[in-house]
């Protein structure tokens, strides 16, 4: 009896200790919504780019350049969150973007564009598998060995090219289903924004609604609990990098369909734009907290900011330096930005 | 009764170098309840550990219920019926108490093919038992497992096992950060859910009370089982003697 009243005040005293529940709530959407950040970073730097630029980058033209820049690098960047969101990391999507795009650029001159992408992205799932089999049957960190496939991927494809690029004659390249590859727009929006809709629809209903996001964001959480709940840890990992792959694929096989010619240094540095995207996103690089849609419009902000360069003709030099710059300072507000909305 | 539930044969257990269990045998029987005792580090959540298929054994055999498994994953251990309420894992602090409620076993209405997560029904489950282990009304099913005491936690985890139970229970130190009142309540729930005829597995540094619940106590020392007696046959003080001289027998059994 006495023990039972004791705890009953001990459990009344915890109570009323979290009573300020408009804090709590507060917090809860906070940190349930990492991507808030993103998503004002992107409305002040529209503010911005779109007041400096004397009407240079706030035109229908540019936005649809920017958008299509998001939808390649957002798809790689959704890919590389549902890796990060398992607690490993796959690093090696530049190259697989780069294999993507010569695998459907050398097979659209034969066969139909959806069977060329089809067997582009399947290059792509059988690099995740590569990644996702080492990583899980030998237990190396995800780090070493997506940047062994990174440096082994862009090694074939130099070698692929040989010094030249693979290319589609320009009669070659009309007709739906070029066009639906990335190869045209309808109105301003290039089909390649389409593709980056619809997977981030599908995707986010999987990692929100199925069971399959369950286990992925538990193996993030806590991959011995999820393991001693029954969850195929390994399975779950590899599948995430053989979907990360095929994703990176597709962006390569829209961004082939977009340019019509493709090199061996094509998607070159552009994984640390996607981890950069993700990271900017709101997602955990520890695993387990992800958003697919902060991811996407990280990809939104990094484009947006590059395409601002361009416009206001800062020489290419610069380029990286500035990228960098200004992606430390917008993570660094974004922090800010957190603490700050925790701290009220 | 034919044969055990469970029977682990000659066991051998290392972690690299490290001999954590030393030829174990032992068996468990439908309708039992168990006390297994022993010092820090003795072997005890090793050994559950390989009954529930997080461990696969270095040597002998596992037999559950007159076959023998050859395949160790925690998966199979819980489709055969086993739920564990693990020391140290078992929630994922990234995903809410309804999300872990069902990992690994979640719900699904297939929507034209597609299996969706029935919510409905992982949170009215998951409510239901937080609310009769006694969580504060403003704990909901929807809270993220990290904002939860440690107390809270563990009524989640015993909550889940008990839902679930099938026919075997095990619990790795269940009244850890548990208050008297929950305390009392899950070694009710021990016994009860033995009396349903399920074989339940108790593990608790906590000699005295387990002896008042169990009817064979297991005493483990070093890696090694060095006790195995009926409550009956043995009263509390005797057993607590056994591990105080650390699985030595003394004199005082043959005098009693
Ligand atoms: N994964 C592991 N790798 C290496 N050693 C381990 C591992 N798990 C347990 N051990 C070691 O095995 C021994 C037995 O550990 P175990 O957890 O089974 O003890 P226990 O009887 O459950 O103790 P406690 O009462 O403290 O929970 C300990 O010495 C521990 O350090
Ligand atoms: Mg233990």
């Amino acid at each position: 009896m006495v023990a039972a009243a004791a705890s009953d005040t001990a459990a009344q005293r915890r109570a009323a200790k979290r009573s300020p529940l408009s804090v709590a709530g507060f917090k809860k959407t906070v940190s349930r919504h990492a991507e808030i950040g993103i998503f004002l970073i992107a409305a002040l730097l529209i503010l911005v780019f779109s007041a400096t630029s004397d009407g240079r980058w706030a035109n229908a033209y540019n936005i649809g350049t920017i958008l299509q820049v998001t939808a390649t690098l957002g798809l790689m960047s959704v890919g590389v969150a549902l890796v990060i969101g398992t607690g490993e990391i796959d690093i090696s999507v530049g190259s697989t973007f780069g294999m993507g795009a010569l695998t459907y650029l050398s097979l659209v001159q034969q066969i139909d564009p959806p069977l060329a992408a089809l067997a582009s992205v399947a290059v792509g799932a059988a690099i995740g598998a590569f990644n996702g089999l080492l990583v899980t049957r030998t237990g190396t960190p995800s780090l070493i060995i997506t940047l062994g496939s990174l440096m082994i991927f862009r090694g074939i494809a130099i070698a692929l090219t040989d010094g030249f690029s693979f290319s589609v004659p320009y009669k070659m390249r009309s007709g739906a289903m070029y066009t639906a590859f990335g190869g045209d727009s309808i109105g301003m929006f290039n089909t390649g924004v389409f593709w980056l809709v619809a997977a981030l629809i599908v995707l986010t209903a999987m990692l929100k609604l199925m069971p399959y996001g369950n286990r992925l964001l538990a193996v993030g959480g806590s991959a011995a609990s999820a393991h001693s709940r029954g969850v195929r840890v390994d399975r779950v990992k590899l599948q995430a990098f053989i979907l990360c792959g095929a994703l990176a694929a597709l962006g390569g096989t829209l961004e082939a369909g977009k340019l019509g010619f493709a090199d061996g240094s094509m998607g070159r540095l552009m994984e640390l734009q996607a981890i950069a995207s993700c990271v900017l996103g709101g997602c955990l690089l520890a695993g387990g907290r992800i958003s697919l849609i902060g991811a996407v419009m990280g990809a939104f902000v990094l484009s947006s900011i590059q395409s601002y360069l361009v416009v206001m003709g800062v020489r290419p030099q610069w380029f990286m330096l500035l990228l960098g710059l200004i992606v430390v300072f917008a993570a660094l507000g974004d922090r800010k930005l957190r603490a700050w909305a925790l701290k009220r | 009764m034919a044969h055990p539930l469970i029977s682990v044969k000659n066991l051998d257990l290392y972690f690299g170098a490290f001999h954590a269990l030393k030829d174990v045998s032992v068996d468990f029987n439908a309708g039992e309840l168990v006390g297994l005792v022993g010092d820090n580090g003795a072997g005890k959540t090793t050994l559950i550990r390989v009954l529930c298929g997080i461990h696969k054994p270095t040597k002998g055999e596992v037999w559950f219920d007159g076959t023998q498994v050859k395949e160790f994953h925690p998966k199979l251990a819980i489709d055969n019926g086993i739920e564990t309420i693990q020391q140290s894992v078992g929630l994922c602090d990234n995903l809410s108490i309804a999300r872990n409620f069902y990992l690994g076993r979640e719900p699904v209405r297939k929507i034209l093919g597609i299996p969706f997560l029935d919510f409905a029904k992982m949170r009215g489950e998951s409510r239901k038992v937080i609310r009769e282990f006694g969580l504060r009304d403003n704990v909901s099913a929807d809270d993220e497992v990290e904002r939860l005491s440690g107390g809270e936690r563990q009524s989640v985890k015993i909550g889940r096992a008990v839902e679930f139970m099938n026919r075997v229970v095990i619990m790795d130190e269940p009244t850890n950060h548990l208050s008297v009142r929950e305390r009392e309540h899950v070694n009710e729930l021990a016994v009860q859910l033995k009396e349903q005829g399920l074989l339940v597995i108790y593990i608790t540094h906590d000699i005295f009370q387990v002896h008042k619940l169990a009817d064979r106590i297991v005493i483990m020392e070093n890696g090694e089982k060095v006790e195995d007696a009926r409550t009956t046959d043995m009263t509390a003080d005797e057993l607590e003697e056994v591990i105080r001289q650390g699985g030595r027998k003394v004199e005082k059994r043959g005098a009693a």
